[in-house]
């Protein structure tokens, strides 16, 4: 049996190639995404060690918020530095500040890719071991106005020692003077972001931190562990807000905290990876299921000649096994070097990740060749069982494409188990479960199989449907395109299954990404009101960026500028629960948002005072006036809800509004997001912006947008993760179109009589090409349609269960649905250009008179 | 030998057709000088490996000759490429093969009008009726080949290569798969087929049962013409295999 398995896959190389690379491409994905994560990882982790290098021990508050926005941590008085420089076996130990600033060259340009890049930082100088940077040319900094960068800004803004430059930070812009450019070990800098060091004074000065501290680095001298050291600081401090860890446990929090950002990425990915090898899975299943049909005369003469069931499924599951093993293998190959490639790609984009050897671990190579084989095992499992019932009468009868048979029970399997995709998909999204994703996740997977199994049934109705014009203007070509497209449900619609998930997905997020825009303009028309807003170019980040207060000021004293505010975004606990809050200007920002107020006075809201919505009241129950318990990072406290307003996070807002005061008094860093300005009645709008324009020079970060501006930039936003994605899922609608490629392939062996029947009696080469050229239309077509009709219910569930998120409502785009359909269109004909020119190049002869 | 007055419909002058080279090489027609009159029924007669099958292919454009011409009418065929030669095929020959000569995904009619309908040719309506009654199939017009006896697929095979009124029509062993009643069914129409519209039709058979449905017998030997038989029977034709076969 061994034997026969081996003839088959050498038999047919071709043919096993094909569907390989469904496997490959889905298990690149895969390695390649756990190469380049894995490596990604061993370097920061390194970075992070040798950041930490010198420090035995840490001070810091021991007052935190761990928001959407990440850690939050209060900060610690300078007071404490000398008690912990006092305490017996410190060698050393600095205060550490870590902010932003970014650097501008001479031309007035941000330094770096401030609007997606990696972070600009600032921080403070410290001596000795406890500075993870080396000095390449002139001094460390040691007086004010003296800056010290990063051989990568210094690079990029083409600056050496004596340089002027500018620096933006929660200060006003200041000047000052390069004073040395440091390495980070060999790289040019840390992980490609902006460093910039001051000395300790100016530092607090920059980020607004006078007197303090975000903590206190502690290196012990020789002899002492930092077991010890951590024991000996935390027996000398009394403040019962500060607490003292151990340098490793430092670096492993930094570790763990950046490994949780690059699980979200790599999990992204990785899912990414499954879907692609999940519509590789219908690919193999087609394959096999085709092969199996057109081995049915050998099959039966094995069983004739004695081979039993079990030997005939072990045969055809071998045969996939062996196909899935190579092909993991090869997927794995490709992967690796493609995660090379992938970090080559992000070097491009400014993300510079320093050198380290490539990590291929061992669980890269367990998953990636254990899913790659099991996808296909799996695949080949049902094909398997059909060539064991094959009877060994059947083996005198000639070969031909089964009938379709039990389309009853297949009907109601198909809407079974439809019907249990949608019910999970539904629970995920409104049911109030633990894991919604998860719900969400099988509930899809089960969908598509659940209309996958449907397929041939539906398959010859919709391609009728589909196919209808062809006849009209293609003649007998379209004719045959359309019978040969409707001849095999089964087949066709497992085809087609494989383009349905892409498309599904592809049309999905296309719809979605289409509610999400509507969404923002929706808000953007009801709650906007100022005539300009400055925001940061390209969106920027949203940890540690944003503007200096100094801004605000600068645009609030431009003339004819009638109201203006800071927009901050803030993380909180509110009442134990982790909360998204907008911090700006109450008198003016009822002016510049129309929020709606309702009850209570906007406008007088103080620095413990909350306005909150009104759909957040009546969902938590609570009453004007009331006080709930509110964590800062600088501390608990308790807020007194002032104020009621209408437009809340439905609206694409936020539930909850403080005033700059209360920013200020409960957060460190001080930065604005945003800046509105509303432009005085007796002002010309023009004159104004142009006037704020002028002080925009100094903040190269920053642009004026007037309100359909600022739709656009947001939409743009959304647009550009809508390409990632679409980038994503790209792969799946290639593998797809390959087993397109691969069906029209099979079935051309199969016709060979058929085809050289129709050369024979007339048809030319070109009319042969048009018509499989427009079956594969007919295919792609099906696949889109139904991949459509899934997309719509997904974006409608999903659009509907985040109503309360801020959604306004659902829309499909018609416009760009019908790009995907004819895009579809397209990738089948691509898709059939092989098959047609193999089935063109048929020799008549041979074909009529092969048996 | 030229008995025949009538103008050829098809003729292969000097056609020999070599398979392989050197020790491997196999003459499957060797030098072959052979016409088809118009309006005349002609069988090709031969034991396995005489070339009566390649002649017909080589005729039928569908195989290229080594050496020598081939013409459908005044057409030389060696000369024309793929394209032109599909053209010919299209719309100047009629074919009926011994198995498969029908596409599974077309009803009985599309498969009969398929020619016409490559060609973007419009049928007569006329003409159509009249085929369409000679082939006797009635209310089965509408089915698919599945749906049709063996002799009933074979007669819509011939009328698909009447309906086009082709110069000629190759039939290579029309009957080969068929039990003795449907063979003399399509045979019938065949033979009403020339006597009728004096269709030209040239058949490669192996049953002299069939042979004497023809006007004239070629027999072929080792690819060459090794005798000829006017108004065959099928005694006739049988004394002649005899004395041929040895």
């Amino acid at each position: 049996m061994w034997i026969v398995t081996l003839k088959g896959l050498l038999g047919h190389k071709l043919r096993f190639m094909l569907t390989g690379l469904a496997v490959v491409l889905g298990v690149a994905f895969m390695a390649g995404t756990l190469v380049l994560t894995d490596t990604i990882q061993v370097i920061f982790d390194d970075l992070v060690a040798s950041v930490n290098d010198g420090t035995d021990a840490f001070v810091r508050s021991n007052e935190v918020v761990d928001s959407a926005f990440g850690e939050e941590r209060n900060r610690v008085s300078a007071a404490l530095l000398p008690q912990v420089r006092a305490v017996q076996g410190v060698a050393q130990a600095e205060g550490d500040l870590q902010f932003y600033a970014q650097v501008v060259d001479a031309k007035g340009e941000a330094i770096g890719n401030p609007g997606r890049g990696a972070a600009s930082f600032g921080f403070i100088w410290n001596p000795g071991r406890l500075n993870a940077y080396r000095l390449v040319a002139g001094n460390s900094p040691s007086a004010a106005g003296e800056v010290v960068i990063d051989r990568g800004t210094a690079k990029k803004g083409n600056l050496r020692v004596g340089s002027k430059v500018k620096v933006l930070s929660q200060s006003a812009p200041q000047d000052f003077k390069v004073a040395g450019i440091v390495t980070f070990g060999e790289a040019d800098s840390p992980a490609g972001a902006s460093v910039s060091l001051f000395t300790s004074e100016e530092a607090q000065r920059l980020s607004g931190a006078l007197g303090q501290y975000d903590g206190i680095s502690v290196s012990a001298v020789d002899g002492v562990s930092q077991e010890q050291m951590v024991r000996r600081i935390d027996a000398a401090l009394s403040d019962p807000k500060v607490e003292v860890i151990s340098g490793a446990t430092l670096t492993k929090e930094n570790q763990d905290e950046f490994t949780q950002q690059l699980s979200f990425f790599s999990t992204a990915l990785l899912a990414f990876a499954l879907i692609s090898l999940f519509v590789g899975s219908f690919i193999i299943f087609n394959t096999f299921s085709i092969i199996v049909a057109q081995r049915t005369r050998e099959i039966g003469l094995m069983r004739a000649i004695g081979a039993s069931r079990s030997q005939i499924v072990k045969s055809v599951i071998a045969e996939a096994a062996l196909v899935g093993i190579l092909a993991s293998a090869v997927g794995l190959g490709i992967g690796i070097l493609l995660a090379a490639g992938l970090k080559a790609l992000l070097a491009g984009l400014g993300i510079d990740i320093p050198a380290g050897a490539t990590q291929v671990l061992p669980r890269t190579i367990i998953v990636c060749l254990g899913v790659g084989t099991f996808v296909t095992i799996a695949a080949s499992v049902l094909p398997s069982r059909k060539a064991s019932r094959v009877s060994p009468m059947q083996a005198l009868r000639s070969t031909g494409s089964d009938p379709m048979k039990q389309l009853g029970r297949r009907s109601t399997i198909g809407v079974v188990i439809t019907a249990v995709g949608v019910g999970s998909l539904l629970y995920g999204l409104f049911g109030n479960v633990e894991n919604p994703t998860l719900f969400v996740g099988i509930g899809a997977l089960v969908v598509f199989l659940g209309v996958a199994a449907l397929g041939p049934v539906i398959a010859r109705p919709v391609s009728r449907v589909l196919a209808a014009p062809l006849p009209k203007l293609k003649g007998m070509v379209g004719v045959l395109a359309r019978e040969n497209a409707v001849r095999n449900p089964r087949r066709t619609a497992s085809t087609a299954a494989a383009l349905m998930i892409g498309v599904a997905l592809v049309g999905f997020i296309t719809i979605f990404a289409a509610s999400i825009k509507n969404s923002i303009a929706t808000a953007v028309d009801s709650a906007f009101t100022a005539d300009f807003v400055v925001a940061a170019k390209g969106g920027g980040p949203p940890v540690l960026s944003g503007f200096s207060p100094d801004l605000a000021q600068k645009i609030k004293e431009v003339p004819g500028v009638g109201a203006s505010s800071g927009l901050r975004f803030a993380g909180a606990e509110l009442q134990g629960k982790g909360v998204f809050i907008i911090a700006s200007d109450p008198a003016t920002s009822t002016e510049l948002f129309d929020v709606q107020p309702e009850s209570g006075d906007f406008k007088q809201l103080g620095i413990d005072d909350v306005a909150v919505s009104s759909d957040r009241m009546k969902k938590e129950g609570w009453v004007l006036g009331q006080r709930i318990s509110a964590k800062f990072p600088k501390g608990a406290s308790t807020l007194k809800i002032t104020a009621v307003f209408g437009l809340g996070q439905q609206a694409g807002l936020s539930d909850y509004f403080i005033s700059l005061a209360g920013y200020d008094a409960h957060y460190t860093q001080q930065l604005d997001s945003q800046v509105y300005a509303k432009v005085a009645d007796d002002a010309n709008p023009r004159v104004v912006g142009r006037e704020i324009q002028k002080i925009l020079k100094e903040y190269p970060t920053a642009e004026l947008l007037d309100q359909e501006q600022f739709k656009a930039t947001r939409s743009g936003q959304v647009d550009q993760i809508l390409n990632l994605i679409y980038a994503l899922l790209a792969l799946a609608v290639v593998i797809a179109l390959i087993g397109i490629a691969n069906t029209l392939g099979l079935s051309i062996v199969e016709r060979t009589n058929e085809l050289g029947l129709l050369r024979a009696v007339g048809m030319t080469r070109r009319q042969l090409r048009s018509a499989i050229r427009w079956e594969s239309v007919i295919i792609a077509l099906l696949g889109t349609a139904l991949g459509l009709v899934i997309a719509v219910f997904f974006g409608w569930a999903l659009v509907t269960a985040l109503r309360d998120q801020g959604l306004s409502g659902f829309v499909a785009p018609i416009d760009r649905l019908a790009v995907i359909v004819v895009l579809a269109g397209f990738a089948g004909v691509i898709a059939a250009i092989l098959p047609a020119r193999r089935a063109a190049r048929l020799n008549v002869l041979d074909a009529i008179s092969q048996e | 030998m030229n008995t025949v007055t009538k103008t050829s419909a098809a003729r292969a002058v000097a056609a020999s057709k070599i398979y392989g080279s050197g020790d491997a090489e196999v003459r499957a027609l060797d030098s072959i000088n052979v016409e088809f009159a118009s309006g005349m029924f002609t069988a090709i007669m031969g034991p396995s490996g005489s070339g009566k099958s390649t002649l017909l292919h080589v005729l039928a454009g569908l195989d290229p000759v080594t050496s020598g011409e081939v013409f459908i009418g005044e057409i030389e065929l060696s000369t024309l490429k793929d394209k032109e030669l599909t053209l010919v095929r299209r719309d100047r020959l009629g074919f009926v093969f011994q198995s498969f000569n029908l596409i599974p995904t077309l009803n009985a009619l599309e498969n009969m009008t398929l020619p016409l309908s490559l060609g973007g040719r419009k049928v007569d309506p006329a003409w159509q009726d009249e085929v369409v009654k000679a082939v006797g199939l009635g209310d089965r017009l509408g089915h698919r080949p599945n749906e049709l006896s063996g002799g009933q697929q074979q007669r819509v095979a011939v009328a698909r290569a009447l309906l086009s009124k082709p110069e000629i029509v190759f039939a290579d062993e029309p009957t080969g798969n068929l039990d003795s009643r449907s063979s003399s069914e399509v045979l019938s129409f065949m033979r009403a087929a020339v006597d009728n519209f004096g269709q030209t039709i040239v058949m490669v058979t192996h049953d002299a049962g069939a042979a004497a449905y023809a006007d004239r017998v070629v027999f072929l030997a080792d690819g060459r013409i090794e005798a000829e038989l006017m108004n065959p029977t099928s005694a006739t034709v049988l004394d002649r295999m005899k004395q041929l076969g040895g």
